[in-house]
């Protein structure tokens, strides 16, 4: 009937473990799981098989699961109406950069808001925090302006470098982690004679590999989506990133607009972030081992 | 313990005065169209001779919008001294890229309402440059690039002009030719001086050409009457729903009548197209067969369909024949037909006003218009000459009937609002919202209206 798995490793030193039983329960957990595990796909599913419909049959109704024949030229079509190769390299580019520049810029500041009590600390924080609280709207016209007297404009410049400057989010999640690091290891760097510096290092940053790793997936995934600001300050075409490009589907030219070719273009900016989850996850895990053995 | 309590409030005190004062300075302040920074200094004076002038022309970053970098190596040709660069945006991003521009002392020197602002929001935050004097030194005449009197006079305000003419789109009806074969039914007119072709009449028709059935692969409607925008509609059944100084004051009601008996009798007659005669689909059922824009048209399960005459553009590739018609009578013996007459605009904030009136002028020149045609992938002219070209564009569809279709709607037409009405952008998304329910059967007409009514005169009044 169903295969459950069978009942996990028994560890044979524990008289307190007790066998873990197949019952209803368990059954009707694991269809669940399933089912809902199912639904959630469905989407990516679909997006996966209206990349590979030919045009004329986006349009029948009702709609078909499975497309009738394979069109695999579609992802060769997408490289000729759009310039998608360049396109993915400068998204790529801005969203690496991205995320050094935050990790290295909130890591630091996180750290000093967590390891020192000085005067004035709270009140720091929290006028830190307050920025979050500008919507983008606000500060768009006065930092255009400012981009447009350094002759930035039409460079990654504008969507890079204010990366590097923190961000407010990112440092207050980072901060709560730092905090919860033990006194007594700073304490020991210290009496070996490192410096604050290499203590972040060589301290602090080793042991934040889940924080670090949520903080890269965030900063990677908002850099990779964003619309306003690459639209704001790129003009030349050959600059434009992915979200610039994949909007010029939705738009007049087309009556009908193309999804086969706007879903092969989502299938394949899907995969970057894939990646880095996949990678980050792996960190994840390691981190909660790590925090089990203390 | 009270000291630490004593400094802790005034920490806080501290803080959430310095976060107001943050927030303060956010909101308020000046509008884009106030900021003129320093580089409005030199608007006046035109580039001195022989240095290169470059010149911006803002648009929608999509193929029938940026045809227009190919004419730049002729023009350039034409005008050594001039250099024109393309700026492009999104179509949602649009306005909040030109504002920003504007802001930042970047302004483009010629664009058009592209976005979802019109004309007159332009004009009314005071974002663009009144062409009179550039045209009395050149000596601009719009007969001599054969632009219609008629259609200059639209964005000409208080004898200012303000802006040029470039396409015109019209509204007319596009039918499905294998349905009315199937139905045995004639095919509708496009001669507009056809006194048979009546609204009722339409609605006849659509009642021979609508078969529901629970298979929705086997449903299909007579007739999706999209005339214009929401609160122009009235107007197509000879009910003005806005004061008459609106034409010529810039765009600013001094009076609205949405909540009359006249203009809910004619919401009523357009929704009893859905729910009564049911020849029409409803929103949903529109939506679910033809996604998000809802054009079930082009899923060939609609007998006509009237809209802007920018749906002739993807018809070329509809799975069966397309025919035109003329927008049937309504009781409006003056208006049938909607007209989109996208004009070019010089920006307040342009550094080189003469060198964009030379790409302007180039942009509706009668060969440039007729060349546009083809590079647009079908963008109907503005050039009396040119349009003859456009009739002929369409695969299946007669050039006789889309000039007589042209010709009618010029004739018995009237600008969209969206172009000629101030904060039109939140009156639109007002009607949308607000009259949803009417959409869905939930609420009736005399329900909604009245709050609709008061809601666009606070609309109007907002700067």
């Amino acid at each position: 009937m169903s295969t459950i798995p069978a009942a996990g490793p028994q560890a044979p030193s524990s008289p307190i473990r007790s066998r873990r039983k197949i019952d209803g329960v368990r059954i009707a957990s694991f269809i669940a799981l399933i089912v809902t595990t199912f639904l959630m796909l469905l989407p990516l599913f679909f997006m996966v098989s209206t990349s590979l419909k030919s045009k004329k049959e986006l349009l029948k109704f009702p709609p078909s699961f499975l497309p009738e024949s394979w069109q695999w030229s579609n992802y060769k079509e997408i490289f000729e109406t759009l310039n998608f190769g360049q396109m993915y390299m400068n998204s790529l580019i801005i969203g690496v950069l991205t995320v050094v520049g935050t990790l290295l810029s909130s890591a630091l500041a996180a750290y000093g808001f967590a390891r020192y009590r000085g005067k004035g600390n709270n009140l720091w924080f929290m006028l830190m925090l307050s920025t979050m609280m500008l919507p983008y709207p606000a500060i768009m016209i006065p930092q255009f302006i400012l981009f447009s007297k350094l002759n930035w404009l039409d460079t990654f410049l504008p969507l890079v470098v204010p990366a590097f400057f923190g961000s407010a989010y990112n440092i207050f999640l980072l901060r709560q982690f730092f905090s919860t690091l033990p006194e007594e290891l700073f304490d020991a760097g210290r009496i070996d004679g490192c410096s604050e510096l290499r203590m972040w290092r060589q301290i602090a940053l080793p042991l934040s590999g889940p924080a670090l790793a949520t903080v890269a997936i965030f900063a990677f995934i908002y850099s990779w989506n964003d619309l306003l600001t690459p639209v704001l300050y790129l003009s030349s075409s050959d600059k434009f990133t992915l979200p610039v490009g994949m909007s010029s589907f939705t738009s007049s030219r087309f009556r009908i607009p193309p999804w086969h070719l706007l879903m092969v273009a989502s299938v394949l900016a899907m995969l970057p972030i894939v990646t880095l989850f996949a990678i980050a996850q792996k960190r994840f895990v390691e981190g909660i081992v790590l925090t089990g053995i203390k | 313990m009270k000291r630490k309590r004593i400094k802790k409030t005034f920490t806080l005190l501290l803080a959430s005065t310095t976060l107001l004062a943050l927030m303060l300075s956010g909101c308020g302040g000046k509008s884009a169209g106030d900021v003129a920074p320093a580089g409005e200094g030199d608007t006046g004076k035109s580039a001195s001779s022989g240095d290169a002038v470059t010149i911006t022309h803002y648009t929608i970053d999509s193929e029938d919008r940026t045809f227009i970098e190919k004419l730049i190596p002729d023009f350039e040709a034409k005008h050594p001294n001039i250099k024109v660069k393309v700026e492009k945006a999104p179509y949602e991003q649009f306005d909040s890229k030109l504002q920003t521009m504007i802001a930042g002392g970047k302004s483009p020197d010629v664009t058009s309402h592209y976005g979802y602002g019109g004309f007159a929001e332009y004009y009314n935050k005071d974002m663009l440059l009144d062409l009179n004097d550039i045209i009395k030194e050149d000596g601009f005449k719009a007969s001599d690039y054969n632009i219609p009197d008629d259609l200059m006079k639209i964005y000409t305000i208080k004898d200012q002009v303000y802006g040029i003419p470039v396409n015109m789109y019209v509204t007319l009806m596009l039918y499905n030719k294998d349905m009315f074969d199937a139905a045995n039914l004639p095919y509708p007119p496009s001669d507009y001086e056809d006194k048979s072709w009546t609204f009722d009449k339409m609605v006849e028709d659509a009642k021979k050409l609508t078969h529901v059935s629970d298979d929705i692969a086997k449903t299909q409607y007579g007739v999706d009457f999209t005339w214009s925008e929401r609160d122009m509609r009235p107007l197509y059944f000879g009910v003005e729903p806005y004061s008459q100084d609106t034409w010529t004051n810039g765009g600013v009601p001094s009076e609205t009548h949405f909540d009359s008996p006249e203009v809910m009798a004619t919401y009523n007659k357009l929704y009893d197209l859905i729910f009564k005669d049911k020849v029409s689909p409803t929103t949903e059922w529109s939506k679910s067969v033809a996604g998000q824009n809802g054009d079930a048209f082009v899923t060939g399960k609609l007998g006509m369909s009237i809209g802007g005459s920018w749906n002739l553009a993807g018809s070329n590739d509809f799975p069966f024949k397309v025919g035109v018609a003329a927008v049937p009578a309504g009781g409006n013996d003056k208006v049938r037909s909607v007209l989109f007459v996208d004009p070019l605009f010089i920006l307040k904030g342009s550094k080189h006003p003469k060198e964009a009136f030379e790409w302007i002028k180039y942009l509706v020149s009668d060969e440039v218009q007729e060349k546009s045609i083809e590079l647009s992938g079908g963008n109907p002219p503005v050039n009396t000459k040119a349009a003859e070209a456009y009739y002929k564009h369409f695969d299946g569809i007669d050039p006789a009937d889309v000039k007589k279709v042209y010709e009618g709607a010029v004739k018995y037409g009237f600008e969209s609002y969206n172009h000629l009405i101030t904060n039109y952008s939140q009156i639109n998304d007002m009607f949308i919202n607000e009259m949803q329910p009417l959409d869905t059967g939930h609420k009736t007409v005399e329900e909604v209206m009245p709050t609709v009514q008061k809601k666009v005169m606070e609309i109007i009044k907002r700067k």
